[in-house]
């Protein structure tokens, strides 16, 4: 090993290069190659900023600018050259959106709209404003949303899963307003209906009130009442039931569940609406407990009200029911008419009694939708929790909620909550707990002067969380199917299929050619990103670069002794855009393996080359593979003469016939013609009569000539009730008028009946 | 809305209805008559949905078919000649909780309300129609109607029809928005039940044809039908009508026929010799006018109130003296 090899071992080892003093590589201004792209996250078109969608469409709770802007060019831009001027204008303007929003500006879409219009249009000569003017304006027109603008900084998680709790909030609310709503005016109308009825309605007095002054000397009060009064003889409700009514109607219009502004409801004075958002789960399940018997009290109104309105209210079977009643009788679906409570909670868990509700949260089966947000997912390593090297414990707890198997599970990259927006939404679709478990993209909370000297911004530091599988995206859904496959996926992770995402990487070399690489993402450029991990890396200078020097990947796949031979690195550019090699420490390697392990068991549950069936197709693989080998071996020791034998893996020949009878019986299934009586309902022997009855067509021809010995079943068809009841001429009589031909009249019970040869030779018809 | 309470609730009552509840007065009609098959199969039928009387309403027009209301124990409308959809129509868009039906004739759907049923296919609400289609007017006693067989005597054709009748089936496949039609015959029940529970279930206006024997009046017109299975064609699908076995040894003319499929739909529909049986198109996507037309507010007695005391005083007279309002 020659010498400066031995002096990047040590590095590797220890984190010291004997004899040199290491500039830190967040000082050098380094960062991972892969970064180059990405110097101006600004001038980049991607999916943020976010609008979130005022308004009720469900189907878009949030939605990216470049995507609206996308849906507008479409539709207003014509292809190719002509519509080059608008496209360009337009997507100028998403610039300057965009620009603005990232520079800290915050409003509507409609709002900085305006302010980049405005800037825009400044910036443009007198020839082209017109033009521009009026581009936009077409733009805007065609725009057909608004709502809050958002850039990925710190809050974009908060925000994007408060507003989308909201919206299905909103919806929810609208819904049950109006079945409140809808279920008080139909029981108040039952009250209503009734006093119109009772007497004092109906007295002069009331009916002159009703015509109002004007005509009052036209009508004879006493009259109409008199006539009105002898009109409704019976109907008051019952006291008992009026009660009932007035006390579900009470219970119907104090419920807080939900703001109601129907004509109806409002009229009640109510106290404040129940709140629903929380910053710890110990609050959340408290209200929810506290609150259980107005729900209770509640569900049992509506149904009550229900079965009123209906005139199914049965007394004697409901009074003992709703006495019984309590919370062990709500259903999932009750529950899920009801709110459900969103808790944030921020900077991983907080205090250890709070972290420790999770579980027992997560698994309560309530409409729990728990948002914990990691502004920081890289733990410095320290002894006191246990590491020698950084890890990243935000990432395991969504993990653990999915072993919990009853909780809706999220993880995602802040940078990609728009790709994942169906799965977000789809953690709102029931009542059922939720756990989203997101990461920001802010650097932690940690201290430290180096922190996050080369300020990389949030949406780039998610994303290369999501890159490199220091924090994959993934979503586990119990209710959907009841396998791995149906339920988890990591499908929204770039490049799910491999171990770290590769990128083809350009640059020149010295001598000024084009060299292309496939560059690995891994989990320690994520790491040198990372001001608080400088110290882990060393710039080699390029006159020392060596041969054993592998990149991290090639790296982490060594086996022990192979690896003791070699030194990983990753390539970094400086802000001269110049090639680095920074070498890595081996405490940094060990969390990239852990790292990558953990990526395994995600994509093994995702069901990406999977261990059980990789090695259950090798066996399958190998019997099958030793069955041909035999049936081979079988073949050749077989004398030359015996007949054609088809090779194996080739279909037997089938004879012709097999064939045919094949294709028949898979399009309609005639029995064959020997089999005909089998299964004819109902099998008797030719001397007794009977009716084929599923084939009676009820046309009272055979009941008019006698009820008695023809009636029908309880689908309303003929049968023999009684061959009895009558004559053998009517059986034979009853066949012959039965236009379907159905009734068979055997053979005469009575030898005394007259003309019973006549009668048989007509019955014959019909055997 | 679901309401698994309510339901539960419901189901404490312990209620079965029997075919007897569905059974109104006793049916006037002709002994041998069709239409007895048609009205035992909808008694089947409502007795195993459990469909509530209550919550039940047959609406029809005029016809020896359209006394049907009367035989049932349900809410029933018989109506004016050719005027049973637009009344479905209207209880259906206010009252889209009721089980509609409508019962009508070959007169009186494909003569006098032509219209109505044209654009009843259009609205597509949910209800299900039954046109007993006899090929004559029987309740006036033996006039043509527009579905009698070419060259007919009846008392309005004396010398014999000179037109050929309309399919109603491929009348209905043509109209746009058209999103159920089944052709079902009296004198096969099982199938007749089977394609009337299909029309049921399906959500939107379904059409259901079924070919009905009027003894009195047009005897003989489908024996060759009746006595010939082989004339049948007895279509089947998952999607659609299933074909027992005991069914299926009987009428050995089958094809298995996809009801999404309109194309094939309409060459079937296209002849009647073999006569086909069986659902002939469906589309589930199609938007009912009930969903499209649902109105955002409901509709308190006080709405109401003033919206008849605004029509009324249209038509308000004042006594003179009196200060006009
Ligand atoms: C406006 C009006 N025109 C004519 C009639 C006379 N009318 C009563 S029933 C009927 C025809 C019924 O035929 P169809 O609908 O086929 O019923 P069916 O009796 O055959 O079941 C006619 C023309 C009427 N009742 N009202
Ligand atoms: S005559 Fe035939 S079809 Fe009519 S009721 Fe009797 S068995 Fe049924
Ligand atoms: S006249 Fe014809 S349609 Fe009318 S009841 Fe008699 S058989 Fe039935
Ligand atoms: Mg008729």
């Amino acid at each position: 090993m020659n010498e400066t090899l031995s002096s990047l071992s040590t590095f590797h080892l220890t984190g010291h290069w004997p004899g040199r003093d290491l500039a830190a590589i967040e000082q050098m201004g380094l960062r991972p190659a892969l970064f180059s792209a990405y110097r101006d996250v600004e001038g980049l078109r991607h999916d943020f900023p976010l609008v979130l969608v005022n308004g009720e469409d469900k189907e878009t709770v949030f939605r990216s600018l470049s995507d609206l802007i996308d849906d507008i060019l479409q539709e207003i831009a014509p292809l190719g050259i002509e519509g080059e001027q608008i496209r360009k204008h337009v997507l100028g303007l998403e610039k300057e959106i965009r620009t603005l929003v990232y520079r800290g500006n915050k409003g509507t879409l409609l709002q900085l709209w305006e302010i980049a219009k405005t800037n825009r249009l400044s910036r443009t000569d007198d020839a082209g404003r017109e033009p521009l003017d009026d581009n936009l304006n077409r733009a805007q027109a065609a725009l057909g949303v608004d709502g809050e603008l958002i850039g990925c900084d710190g809050e974009a998680p908060i925000k994007v899963l408060t507003h989308t709790w909201a919206s299905f909030q909103e919806n929810k609310a609208r819904r049950f307003a109006r079945e409140i709503e809808e279920l008080t005016v139909k029981l108040s109308n039952i009250l209503k209906a009734d006093t119109m009825k009772s007497e004092k309605a109906l007295g002069a007095e009331a009916l002159k009130q009703s015509v109002g002054s004007v005509y009052e000397d036209a009508f004879d009060f006493e009259a109409m009442s008199d006539i009105l009064g002898s009109a409704f003889v019976n109907g008051a409700v019952p006291e008992k039931r009026r009660r009932r009514i007035r006390a579900a109607l009470a219970a119907l219009q104090s419920q807080r569940f939900f703001e109601t502004d129907g004509e109806e409801t409002k009229k009640s004075r109510r106290k404040g609406v129940h709140g629903f958002v929380f910053d710890r789960p110990s609050r959340a399940l408290e209200a929810f407990k506290e609150r259980l018997p107005e729900m209770v009290k509640l569900v049992k109104a509506m149904t009550i009200a229900q079965l009123e309105i209906e005139g199914r209210y049965n007394e004697k079977t409901h009074d003992p029911f709703f006495r019984r009643f309590d919370e062990r009788f709500l259903e999932p679906n009750d529950l899920g008419r009801f709110p459900s409570y969103l808790i944030c909670l921020r900077n991983g868990v907080g205090a250890k009694t709070e972290k420790a509700m999770l579980p027992e949260v997560l698994s309560s089966g309530l409409p729990m939708k728990i948002l914990v947000q990691h502004d920081d997912i890289l733990e410095e390593p320290s002894i006191a929790s246990g590491r020698v090297s950084p890890g990243i414990p935000g990432s395991q707890l969504a993990t653990m909620a999915v072993s919990l198997n009853n909780a809706y599970v999220l993880q995602s990259s802040g940078s990609a909550l728009y790709q994942m927006r169906d799965s977000i939404l789809g953690g709102f679709k029931n009542g059922q707990p939720a756990l989203f478990s997101i990461f920001s993209g802010l650097a932690g909370a940690s201290p430290g002067p180096a922190r996050n000297t080369t300020e990389t911004p949030a949406y780039l530091r998610a994303a290369a969380a999501h890159e490199s599988r220091a924090f994959p995206a993934f979503v586990f859904d119990p209710d959907r199917g009841d396998d791995w496959a149906s339920r988890f996926s990591v499908a929204d992770n770039p490049q799910a299929g491999t171990e770290w995402p590769v990128h083809s990487f350009c640059y020149e070399d010295e001598d000024l050619q084009k060299i292309s690489e496939d560059l690995a993402f891994t989990f320690v450029d994520f790491a040198a990103a990372d001001g608080r991990y400088g110290g882990n890396f060393a710039d080699v200078p390029r006159s020392e670069w060596q041969d054993a020097m592998v990149p991290v990947d090639t790296f982490l796949k060594l086996d022990a002794s192979a690896a003791a031979e070699k030194v990983p690195y990753i390539l970094m550019i400086d802000e001269n855009n110049t090639l680095h090699k920074a070498i890595v420490d081996v405490r940094l390697v060990d969390a990239a393996h852990r790292c990558r392990k953990m990526w395994r068991n995600l994509q093994e549950l995702g069901g990406i080359d999977n261990s059980h069936a990789r090695k259950l197709l090798a066996r399958e693989k190998e019997i099958w593979e030793q069955e041909k080998a035999q049936e081979l071996d079988a073949l050749r020791s077989r004398p030359v003469s015996a007949p054609a034998t088809p090779a194996p893996g080739q279909p037997a020949p089938v004879p012709e016939e097999a064939v045919a009878d094949e294709a028949v019986s898979a399009t309609v299934e005639p029995a064959p013609a020997e089999t005909e009586q089998e299964g004819m309902p109902p099998a008797v022997s030719s001397d007794e009569p009977y009716i084929e009855t599923p084939r009676c067509t009820t046309c009272d021809e055979c009941t008019q000539i006698n009820n008695r010995m023809f009636a029908y079943d309880d689908n309303k068809q003929a049968y023999i009730a009684d061959q009895g009841a009558g004559t053998y001429r009517q059986l034979v009589e009853a066949a012959e008028s039965c236009q379907v031909a159905i009734i068979h009249p055997g053979k005469p019970k009575n030898p005394e009946e007259p003309d019973l040869d006549e009668l048989v030779a007509r019955a014959e018809a019909f055997e | 809305m679901d309401k698994p309470l309510t339901e539960c609730a419901l189901k404490l009552l312990d209620e079965e209805y029997t075919l007897d509840d569905y059974k109104g007065l006793v049916p006037r009609w002709c002994t041998g008559c069709g239409d007895n098959a048609i009205l035992a199969a909808v008694q089947r039928l409502c007795r195993d949905e459990q469909l509530p009387p209550e919550k039940t309403v047959f609406v029809s027009g005029i016809g020896c078919s359209s006394r049907f209301p009367h035989y049932m124990h349900t809410y029933g409308f018989h109506g004016l000649h050719g005027r049973a959809m637009p009344v479905a129509e209207g209880i259906k868009m206010r009252r889209p909780d009721l089980n509609v039906f409508v019962i009508t004739g070959d007169g009186d759907c494909c003569s006098i309300g032509t219209a109505h049923w044209i654009h009843a296919i259009r609205y597509n609400m949910n209800i299900t129609v039954l046109m007993h289609d006899n090929g004559i007017y029987g309740l006036t006693k033996n006039q043509a109607s527009p579905t009698s067989p070419l060259g007919i005597t009846s008392r309005t054709t004396p010398g014999g029809t000179y037109l050929e009748p309309i399919n109603p089936v491929s009348v209905s496949l043509g109209i746009r928005n058209v999103s159920f039609v089944a052709q079902a015959v009296d004198w096969i029940p099982e199938m007749l039940h089977d394609i009337i529970a299909e029309a049921f279930h399906h959500k939107g206006f379904s059409f259901v044809r079924i070919l009905q024997r009027c003894p009195e009046f047009l005897d003989h017109r489908f024996d060759d039908w009746v006595q010939e299975p082989d004339w049948m064609l007895l279509l089947h699908h998952e999607n659609g009508v299933r074909i027992s076995p005991d069914l299926a040894k009987i009428y050995r003319n089958q094809e298995q026929h996809d009801p999404s499929d309109r194309n094939r739909a309409r060459e079937i529909a296209s002849t009647n010799h073999p006569m086909p049986v069986g659902v002939l198109y469906r589309d589930p996507g199609m938007p009912c006018y009930e969903d499209l037309r649902k109105p955002d507010r409901l509709y308190t007695p006080d709405i109401v109130k003033a919206a008849i005391e605004e029509e009324f005083d249209k038509f308000t007279i004042h006594p003179t003296g009196h200060p006009t309002g």
